[in-house]
């Protein structure tokens, strides 16, 4: 795939890249491009940076709003992929291609739609990739409710499989070095669903794979977008397809690494400290329809729900979906053990893949009702220790998902 | 045989430990804080470390950044006399966090647990 170009300054070479994905961002690309270059101004300004725009051509204006923001003297760029080719994962790729192309040590990738972006969030995703961090992954002060496919899918089920903490491996934001660059573009495990938000899981799990240093970027604030919180109970988009396609695909590529991975470790931390740290925003989350959504998905799939799962899993759904909702729970064992089926199911293709999506997307909406039922009189702190339990289970069940995946 | 570094500002809790993971089988090498911290790591070559986090002339916390910073995969776990450090966000850079009791069963679990850990360079 080719890149269409706007280079204004005629930049050739640079230090350090901070790369911004867009798709009809106009509203808040200048938001997120000056506040970039405030972090190279304030922190790498020693070195020849440079913003990078890449958008899969936006119809609304973003490429201009993009070019008429400030940044302090910083230079830019636009890149776009062909007109119909869309995807954040393919405006990465075209980012890759231009850290290597203008042999760049680092870039930094943030988010087009950011309101709580600073110029810190620019230094702590850099500054580790010259300190011999390959891979930068963010930590946000979040919500316990936001983020429920991080937190239900993502970070339990990427720690029990590769063995590393690292707590935001879809943030969607990230810092990445040269070498890295070059290893996600030479990497023969892209695909569609990569292309699209499959992005952030693949980037996370390959550079955990790699066998590279990684770290985490503490942020201090809560990662606002311009659009507005969501609810968990709103219906899944396509990053929900998209994310759990790659995780399940990534298994079959590293087999051989997560079956010989045992419990799981810490990832450094860069940029604890920072003084402002901020609270999240309030998150309402509408209980009853998840329910809702819950157990219309248990009385739809159920016959489905007896290819899929064992017997023993079978079972607790069973009971489970007999609970009402004050008293309704998830156990955490139980939850392990439905995505673990849900992955050899999808090895075993005993379902047509989206089918099996389709299946899953309710289970999901138990689980997020199971941990606010359980997790609502506590703080934020305690809703972190609770994940942390929650994603020993992980690791306690794995011998289940080793024993079933090649029988 | 796995080597164990606790770094413990308090004698009798160092003497404690050292006695109690040796019968255990570890090696045991002890420091007093964490103030060349880095060079006790290089010299020793420790399997595990054991930090305290309120030791009067270093605070654990930061003596775990500072390990994070060149020793990524080292195993260390925080040993504090105190639950609330738990909290803090330096925490979660340790491999486990335990708090300190005379009897070790707790401790000895995890640093079982933290050498049984096998994670794909």
């Amino acid at each position: 795939m080719t890149f269409q170009e706007e280079n204004p300054s005629g930049i050739s070479k640079a230090d350090i890249i901070v790369g911004i994905p867009s798709y009809n961002e106009a509203g808040g690309i200048a938001h997120t491009t000056e506040q970039a270059a405030l972090g190279l101004k304030e922190n790498f300004s020693q070195m020849a940076s440079v913003i990078i725009n890449c958008d899969n051509t936006s119809t609304d204006g973003t490429g201009q709003a993009f070019m008429n923001a400030e940044s302090h003297g910083i230079p830019k760029i636009s890149i776009a992929t062909p007109r119909g080719i869309r995807g954040k994962g393919n405006n990465l790729k075209n980012l890759f291609r231009k850290v290597l192309d203008m042999d760049a040590k680092a870039a930094i990738v943030v988010e087009a739609n950011l309101r709580s972006i600073s110029p810190v969030w620019i230094r702590n995703l850099g500054e580790p990739l010259f300190k011999d961090f390959a891979f930068v992954s963010p930590l946000y002060v979040r919500h316990k409710y936001d983020g429920t496919i991080t937190n239900n899918i993502a970070y339990p089920l990427s720690r029990c499989l590769y063995g590393r903490r690292v707590r935001q491996p879809i943030g969607g934001d990230c810092g990445l070095s040269s070498q890295m660059a070059g290893i996600f573009l030479k990497s023969p495990l892209w695909d569609e669903d990569v292309s699209q938000f499959g992005i952030d899981i693949w980037m996370s799990t390959l550079a955990v794979n790699e066998g590279l240093p990684v770290c985490q970027a503490f942020l201090g604030k809560p990662k606002i977008s311009t659009t507005k919180p969501k609810d968990p109970a709103l219906d899944m988009g396509p990053m929900f397809r998209h994310m759990v396609v790659t995780l399940f695909n990534l298994m079959n590529a590293f087999t051989n690494k997560w079956t010989t991975t045992k419990w799981s470790k810490p990832t450094a931390i860069f940029g604890v400290g920072i003084s402002d740290v901020e609270a999240p925003p309030a998150l309402k989350v509408s209980k009853d329809r998840l329910y809702m959504k819950f157990r219309e998905g248990f009385n739809t799939h159920w016959d489905v729900y007896r290819t899929l799962f064992s017997s023993e899993n079978l079972q607790k759904i069973r009971e489970i979906a007999s609970l009402d909702l004050d008293h309704f729970e998830m156990p955490v064992p139980v939850w392990a053990r439905i995505l673990f089926d849900c992955a050899i199911g999808y090895r075993r293709k005993i379902l047509d893949r989206s089918r099996l999506l389709e299946v899953l997307i309710p289970l999901h909406y138990g689980m997020t009702l199971s941990f606010v039922n359980k997790t609502e009189g506590m703080s934020h702190h305690q809703a972190e220790e609770f994940l942390e339990d929650l994603c020993l289970v992980f690791e306690q069940s794995k011998p289940y998902l080793i024993y079933r995946w090649d029988q | 045989m796995s080597k164990i570094l606790v770094v413990d500002d308090e004698k009798h809790i160092r003497l404690l430990y050292a006695e109690e993971l040796e019968e255990e089988g570890y090696d045991v090498a002890t420091a007093s804080d964490g103030i060349g911290i880095l060079e006790r790591i290089e010299e020793e070559e420790p399997d595990v470390v054991i930090l305290d986090i309120k030791m009067v002339s270093s605070n654990g916390l930061d003596v775990l950044q500072e390990i994070r910073n060149k020793y990524y995969n080292l195993p260390v776990i925080l040993c504090s006399a105190y639950g609330s450090y738990k909290v803090d966000i330096k925490s979660i850079a340790a491999d486990a966090y335990v708090v300190k009791s005379s009897d070790l069963t707790e401790l000895k679990k995890k640093i079982a647990q933290v050498l049984e850990t096998t994670v794909p360079a």
